[in-house]
């Protein structure tokens, strides 16, 4: 409260401070061992300020009294300088009411080079166990506080821990990776994640190639949240407004009706959630998809303000910015297995990434399978496809459109969990989904 | 904190390690500053300014490597940090013995950022794109900063250097009413405000522009057959870079190649097994040169110490070297060519590029093209993927154009370039004399680290031989 304070004596219109500390800790794991351990330990602050529509950020590395005092002065040098941002409407004002506070996993808060390295080697002799001939991945675990105050009545303090593991499992020159990431380290799962994901990546008998042409597609948790977070990105009102695809969509039928999409803020346990946003308001779980209709875009109170609506707990000072995808489909099979049964000809797809666009505008895109992607035929796995016989190359690419990409998501999987990509920042709460007639190009 | 502080605690640290039981250990001090604005459709979304310092420790204790960082300069915190670090059960690390480096790098600045108006040049920039109908959406930024290091070791190295850096980013989406066309620039490097001149700017985005309506309103959609049987294919520098960053360049990191960003980066199509491997056609030589002065990838001390030098990974078609650290030269029994990198003192140093390009030849693009015959040329690229071993690719022509005749015809709509990766260099039939770098940012690692890299070299044409 201090630096707000002290910014609003010198004359700005609102300040928002925050103060936060965080320990991370990396761990890596290549070739069935664990590799090296990098810590991260750091604290600071930032400063956000306006005045006369003229906006400014910076970080105050250091927090003591004269640094502050000296951020605070550049800061009103610098607004004295810009041009007013005129679509800018100010910090969101409270006093606000905010879910409680959940306490942070002890195990996770105060780790040591021991407990990682434990986490670590379960998961590796589990996947060994069960055929993997290399194992490779990431452990980290994070422990962070935060504390923000803003001059329209927000102080509020949050603590946090989460735990994150990423195995990637080689078996017979096929490979499969899954992620599991849990705020409570019992929940983690490391054994179960080398295990699972080595039978992922044996799970077909042979290799065999198809043609480039058209598909069903199922795409498990990881790919599905990638693809489909791609919706919450560009639903932020910023990327609307630069021409992004889904600007003169807001109440148009983009989707199947059965697919509802949410951006989640608010779930105590979402790794990427937490009780309020970058201004301080609450965050909440905003339904972006429903009944085939785009329903709203994601605001911070400013670009709320300029379109008559309300903040979705989505600030982004400057530009609002997406918490996690949540993704769900009233048109459930109740396995995996069961939705691969239904399929004459298709392909199931374990992973994806380099996902890259053409054209934001239109939502053309194209995306390449990584890891162990099978052929299913007349419902049933027939092959893992290899098109390219080097290390793990699958050798298939898959050129889709949002639009038709959303409309041709008509069914799910009862498998949802959270998980997340190394492709992106965000978390994914999803099930497995089954897109229809999709392109599909091979080497 | 000065520059006497920062070598004090840096050597501090050096030497609580080497007590504290440490056979090598290296400190990493780096304070970094700057600013940047961005408009998006005009608007000025405001101004954010940094200034951060930290350290980096990376020690070698009983083979095991042990990296930390922090922006916490109490030796106290530094001790215990390094305390912290208990013996895991895990893989041996070893360095490789390299020479003790005494070293100060500063790089001038033509044009002084620090008098530069950039927000005042952006806007006039903004509003000159602001005329142009055509261009439906743009987003454009500006950002300069000033980066102070110093590295010391136990070697006995000391490395002071000063980077000065200027980057420009735009977005821009061109339509005509029916039909839009996206592309993003970036322009800068090392060094002043000169790499980021406005005019040099605003000129080359108004030309993109221009050639993306040109596309959209004169292109022609090929069919599926006649895009099969494209067979003779000139890419301009611009294609050659990325092909060259993401199907030899990557392939090409030691840590790829013996899967230590298996779970992360990924792999490569080389291994132990493969080394020397003939990639492409004779023509073929591809070099990763950090030492190119005021480049986006330029350094001359690397991460670990080491003085880079121009890497040649591809010689005549073979493969040549491999981009490695000193844990990989040790691996491999070598020397290392310098090619640690870390985005900021916070993360691990990793295998990356620099400035990676194809070896100009003697053709010129006329000569390419009419060489051709028949075929297409790719000016630019928006979409691109790779799979995970980096051996089948995809470029989408942003601008590109029919071959006819021996002489460049109408712009194609639909032009993709997708390969294997030993198909598209053993494609490579000539080479071009002119020479072209792109910019760009390269992620890799976890978390994941984005550093500066250029890629490019010259315009060549590929006879797929359909």
């Amino acid at each position: 409260m201090y630096i707000v304070k002290q910014a609003m004596l010198k004359g700005c219109d609102e300040a928002v401070a925050s103060v936060f500390s965080y320990r991370i800790s990396y761990l890596k794991i290549a070739n069935s061992k664990v590799d090296s351990i990098v810590t991260k330990d750091e604290r600071g602050g930032s400063l956000f300020v306006s005045q006369g529509k003229r906006v400014f950020s910076t970080n105050i590395d250091t927090l003591s009294g004269p640094n502050v005092a000296a951020a605070i002065r550049n800061a009103k040098r610098n607004l004295a300088h810009l041009e007013p941002k005129d679509d800018y409407y100010g910090i969101a004002s409270g006093p606000f009411k905010y879910r409680k506070q959940e306490a942070c996993d002890s195990r996770i808060r105060d780790y040591d080079n021991d407990t990682i390295s434990d986490i670590a080697q379960a998961a590796i002799n589990e996947a060994a166990a069960n055929g993997a001939d290399n194992v490779a991945g990431t452990l980290i675990l994070s422990r962070s506080s935060e504390t923000i105050a803003t001059s329209k009545g927000v102080h509020q303090a949050e603590d946090s821990a989460h735990a994150r593991l990423s195995i990637r499992a080689f078996v017979n020159g096929l490979s499969a990776q899954k992620i599991a990431a849990s705020k409570r380290l019992k929940d983690l799962g490391p054994a179960a994640l080398g295990r699972t994901t080595a039978e992922l990546a044996s799970m077909a008998d042979s290799n065999g190639k198809v043609t480039s042409g058209t598909y069903d597609i199922i795409y498990m948790q990881q790919p599905a949240g990638l693809l489909f977070s791609m919706v919450n990105e560009m639903a932020c009102v910023g990327n609307v407004e630069t021409g992004g695809f889904l600007m003169g969509k807001l109440g148009k039928t983009i989707a199947d009706k059965k697919l509802e999409i949410y951006d989640d803020g608010a779930s105590s346990k979402i790794i990427s959630a937490s009780r309020f946003d970058a201004e301080g308001c609450p965050t909440r779980k905003t339904q972006l998809i429903g009944d085939g209709r785009l329903l709203t875009y994601l605001h911070n109170n400013s670009t709320a303000a300029k379109y008559k609506t309300k903040s979705t707990g989505n600030a982004g000072l400057v530009m609002p910015s997406p918490n996690a995808l949540v993704l769900e489909h009233k048109n459930t099979s109740k396995s995996i297995d069961r939705l691969i049964s239904g399929i004459d000809k298709g392909i199931l797809v374990t992973n994806t990434w380099y996902t890259r666009f053409s054209n934001y505008r239109s939502g053309d895109f194209s995306t390449v399978p990584r890891d162990i992607a099978v052929y299913i035929e007349k419902g049933r796995p027939k092959f893992a496809i290899r098109q390219v016989d080097v290390g793990s190359a699958t050798g298939i690419r898959i050129s889709e459109n949002v639009f038709r990409m959303l409309k041709s998501t008509v069914r799910s999987a009862n498998d949802t969990i959270q998980t997340a990509s190394w492709d992106s920042d965000g978390y994914f709460v999803t099930p497995s989904v089954l897109v229809t007639g999709v392109k599909v190009t091979t080497a | 904190m000065s520059s006497e502080e920062r070598e004090s605690i840096a050597e501090y640290a050096v030497s609580f390690a080497e007590r504290a039981g440490a056979d090598y250990a290296d400190a990493f001090v780096e304070r970094s500053r700057g600013r940047s604005y961005a408009l998006e459709q005009g608007k000025l979304n405001g101004s954010n300014y940094y200034d951060k310092e930290g350290i980096r420790v990376r020690f070698v204790k009983e083979k095991r490597l042990y990296v930390f960082s922090t922006n916490r300069f109490e030796k106290a915190a530094i001790a215990h940090m390094i305390s912290m670090c208990k013996r895991f059960d895990g893989a041996d690390t070893v360095l490789s013995g390299e020479r003790a480096v005494n070293a100060k790098c500063r790089v001038g600045e033509r044009r002084k950022l620090a008098d530069s108006d950039i927000l005042k040049d952006l806007m006039s920039m903004d509003k000159v794109l602001s005329k142009v109908k055509y261009i439906k959406f743009r987003s454009v930024y500006a950002g300069v900063g000033k980066s102070d290091t110093f590295f010391v070791n136990t070697d006995g190295s000391r490395i002071e250097s000063t980077m000065p850096s200027a980057q420009s980013f735009a977005s821009i989406i061109v339509e005509n009413g029916k039909e839009t066309r996206q592309r993003f620039l970036q322009f800068g490097g090392v060094g002043g405000y000169e790499l980021i001149d406005p005019k040099i700017v605003e000129g080359k985005i108004l030309g993109e522009a221009k050639a993306l309506l040109n596309v959209i309103e004169k292109g022609v959609r090929l069919s599926a057959y006649e895009l099969k049987n494209v067979s003779n294919v000139v890419i301009a520098p611009e294609i050659t870079g990325i092909a060259v960053h993401e199907s030899v360049g990557h392939p090409g990191e030691a840590d790829r190649v013996f899967l230590r960003e298996a779970a992360q980066a990924g792999t490569s199509y080389l291994t132990k097994d493969n080394m020397g491997l003939e990639i492409g056609s004779p023509a073929v030589t591809i070099i990763d040169d950090p030492t190119i002065p005021n480049s986006n990838g330029f350094y001359l001390y690397d991460d670990e110490g080491v003085k880079t030098r121009p890497r040649i990974l591809v010689k005549d078609g073979i493969q040549n070297e491999l981009l490695m650290n000193r844990s990989y030269a040790h691996f491999l029994g070598m020397k290392s060519n310098a090619a640690a990198r870390s985005d900021y003192y916070s993360n691990e140093p990793l295998v990356r590029m620099a400035n990676s390009y194809l070896k100009p030849g003697t053709a010129s693009l006329e000569e390419l093209i009419s060489e051709a015959g028949s075929g297409a040329y790719i000016k630019s690229f928006m979409e691109w993927n790779i799979d995970d071993t980096r051996s089948f690719s995809r470029y989408q022509g942003s601008e590109a154009y029919l071959i006819k005749n021996h002489r460049m015809g109408k712009p194609i709509k639909n032009y993709q370039l997708e390969s294997k990766t030993i198909d598209f260099w053993h494609a490579v039939k000539l080479v071009g004399r002119d020479f072209e770098l792109s910019l760009g940012n390269c992620g890799k690692g976890e978390p994941m680290q984005g550093v500066p890299v250029t890629m490019g070299g010259a315009s060549a044409l590929l006879s797929f031989g359909k």
